[in-house]
């Protein structure tokens, strides 16, 4: 049951650092990005092939950042000059091709085959205390997100992305340039979503690109909206419930066998789908936001 | 050479479908000024109700206007309990929301079909050789049935009066009220509308192809494409985008490979939206 609580813990801790980085680029910046499980997927498979060649994850690491942060680049590019929803079906298309080429490439991604023998993270430690070593580095990785957050929210760089989100126009004619900070804000966040990858890559052990399909970044979205969009409890409480949510399903099928793994998938889909169909309708500020406002 | 041309023709077919159903995304968006992202499983939506009428009735005809049918209703309904609460927020909350509703269509049909691929059980007919080329009666019926539906849609926005005020809502919401439309008539007739024409988008691309609960989904990214190719709210910039790029992804395909189809049809949406926004045949919005 430790081992259980951990794993859960653990994947959680992953979907926070993804919900920080979206939380700051739309919540913040208002840049909406629906390819956010690209980066993730950059970082995941950067890591994966670099460390099965035997490279130190001390090198992978900062270098799966680094890819996911380059792939964010032209797409921050592109998000100067589109509208936001524009850009938001450009991100999620941007994802699908990062998917598509993962799974074409096979000379470098094995393809749909996907890329095993990930090597474990403390591969010194064993079973539970290395979980809980990797589950420590995600609560460092996470705290420091936050600091970051925070210090970010107080900056004048936090002031004027938040401007950027209010009024975009009016930091224009204000004489200054959104642009250079749209696309730092993207590239941020990517960062954040490639480190995230990489740590669930060493920690699953497996990837393929069937695990970066679309339905994950919806699910970071689902959980922002729910939790408060803009807010850094925000992200916590919306991945808490996220978790609640997605080992809950689990825990029915376990009492209801009859449900097929299939239809349960299916379930999780349209519950996602709901969530984000009733929180936009009936409470945009989600479950932390202002109560008192609508 | 005529390798090259049947592979043109193929496009012809799969292009008059991302039209069809690029039409059906640009109907809403002249109006509720939204990228609709359900309009992918609204295709798939049409494809399952006609492989049910299809099955029950054995006549493709019949089936397709099940699929019509249920295209239109599922529109409406979206309309009715999602789209119209929304009216007057910013355009991302009706786009997350849209989001969310394909994703609900989806799941229905994930429960209620399972997510293994299904058939229209037609008959297999031989290919038409005229000279050198192979064409399959079947692809020029979608051709034609997808052209009709057109012929159909314009002649609804265009010798009408409903579809006048269609038109006058899309070009200035104000103006049109103050002229005494009913708007919230107009956006009913419109969402039926989109639905049923995306529907018969995927009942098209069910007989050509399979159907599968993702079919729809997969094909948002061609589809936005074209509809923003064509100059977004443009019906016919819609259908003759839509048309260019199921031939230009043909005819590709035997230099890029089949995978990366969808690549080219993201390149091809990145590219206009970067060079010319407002499509071919877009007009420049108007301040509002």
């Amino acid at each position: 049951m430790d081992a259980y609580l951990i794993a859960i813990a653990i994947i959680g801790a992953i979907y926070v650092l993804l919900a920080l980085g979206l939380n700051l680029q739309y919540g913040l910046t208002g840049i909406v990005n629906f390819g956010h499980v690209g980066f993730f997927c950059v970082g995941a498979y950067t890591t994966a092939i670099l460390s099965t060649h035997s490279l130190s994850m001390l090198i992978t690491f900062p270098l799966a950042a680094l890819f996911a942060m380059l792939a964010a680049w032209p797409l921050g590019l592109a998000s100067i000059r589109l509208r936001e929803d524009y850009f938001a079906i450009v991100s999620l298309g941007f994802s699908e091709v990062v998917r598509l080429v993962v799974t074409s490439e096979r000379w470098l991604t094995q393809g749909v085959q996907g890329i095993p023998g990930i090597p474990k993270m403390f591969g010194m430690l064993s079973g539970t205390t290395q979980a809980l070593a990797v589950l420590g580095l995600l609560v460092l990785l996470n705290l420091l997100a936050v600091a970051a957050m925070v210090r970010i929210v107080r900056s004048p760089f936090g002031r004027m992305i938040e401007a950027i989100r209010d009024n975009e126009e009016a930091v224009k004619a204000l004489g200054k340039d959104p642009a250079g900070f749209k696309i730092q804000v993207l590239v941020l966040g990517a960062g954040l979503a490639g480190i995230a990858g990489a740590i669930y890559a060493h920690y699953i052990g497996y990837i393929s690109p069937d695990q970066f399909v679309p339905l994950m970044t919806f699910q970071v979205w689902m959980a922002i909206i729910m939790g408060g969009v803009g807010r850094i409890s925000g992200a916590l409480v919306g991945a808490l419930l996220l978790m609640v949510f997605l080992e809950g399903s689990r825990f029915l099928r376990d009492l209801m066998p009859f449900i097929s793994e299939v239809a349960m998938a299916s379930v999780r889909l349209g519950v996602v789908g709901l969530a984000l169909v009733l929180f936009t309708m009936y409470r945009p500020q989600g479950l932390m936001g202002d109560f008192t406002r609508k | 050479m005529s390798g090259f041309l049947e592979l043109a023709i193929s496009g012809l077919m799969s292009g008059l479908v991302i039209g069809l159903a690029a039409l059906a995304l640009t109907l809403v968006f002249g109006v509720a000024r939204f990228a609709n992202a359900a309009t992918g499983d609204f295709m798939t939506c049409g494809a399952y109700a006609a492989l049910a009428g299809f099955t029950a009735t054995g006549s493709i005809v019949l089936g397709g206007l099940v699929g019509l049918a249920a295209g239109a209703l599922v529109g409406v309904l979206s309309y009715l309990l999602v789209f119209r609460v929304l009216e007057g927020r910013p355009s991302v909350s009706a786009l997350l929301a849209s989001i969310g509703v394909g994703f609900v269509i989806r799941a229905v049909l994930g429960l209620i079909y399972g997510h293994g691929q299904q058939v229209f059980q037609l008959p297999l007919v031989r290919p038409w050789r005229v000279y050198d080329l192979r064409i399959q009666p079947n692809d020029l019926k979608i051709g034609i049935a997808a052209l009709a539906t057109l012929a159909v849609v314009f002649l609804i926005l265009h010798a009408t009066p409903m579809g006048r005020r269609m038109r006058a809502v899309a070009d200035d919401p104000m103006l049109a009220r103050v002229s005494g439309i009913a708007p919230r008539k107009v956006m009913l007739g419109l969402w039926a509308m989109g639905g049923a024409v995306a529907a018969l988008a995927g009942v098209l691309l069910g007989i050509k192809t399979v159907v599968s609960p993702e079919m729809g989904w997969e094909m948002l990214i061609p589809v936005f494409a074209a509809a923003v190719l064509g100059g977004i709210g443009h019906p016919v910039g819609a259908v003759v985008a839509g048309v260019l790029l199921g031939v230009l992804q043909e005819i590709a395909t035997p230099y890029v490979g089949f995978t990366y189809k969808l690549a080219l049809a993201f390149v091809v949406l990145l590219i206009v939206l970067l060079v010319r926004p407002k499509g071919l045949f877009g007009r420049v919005e108007g301040v509002r």
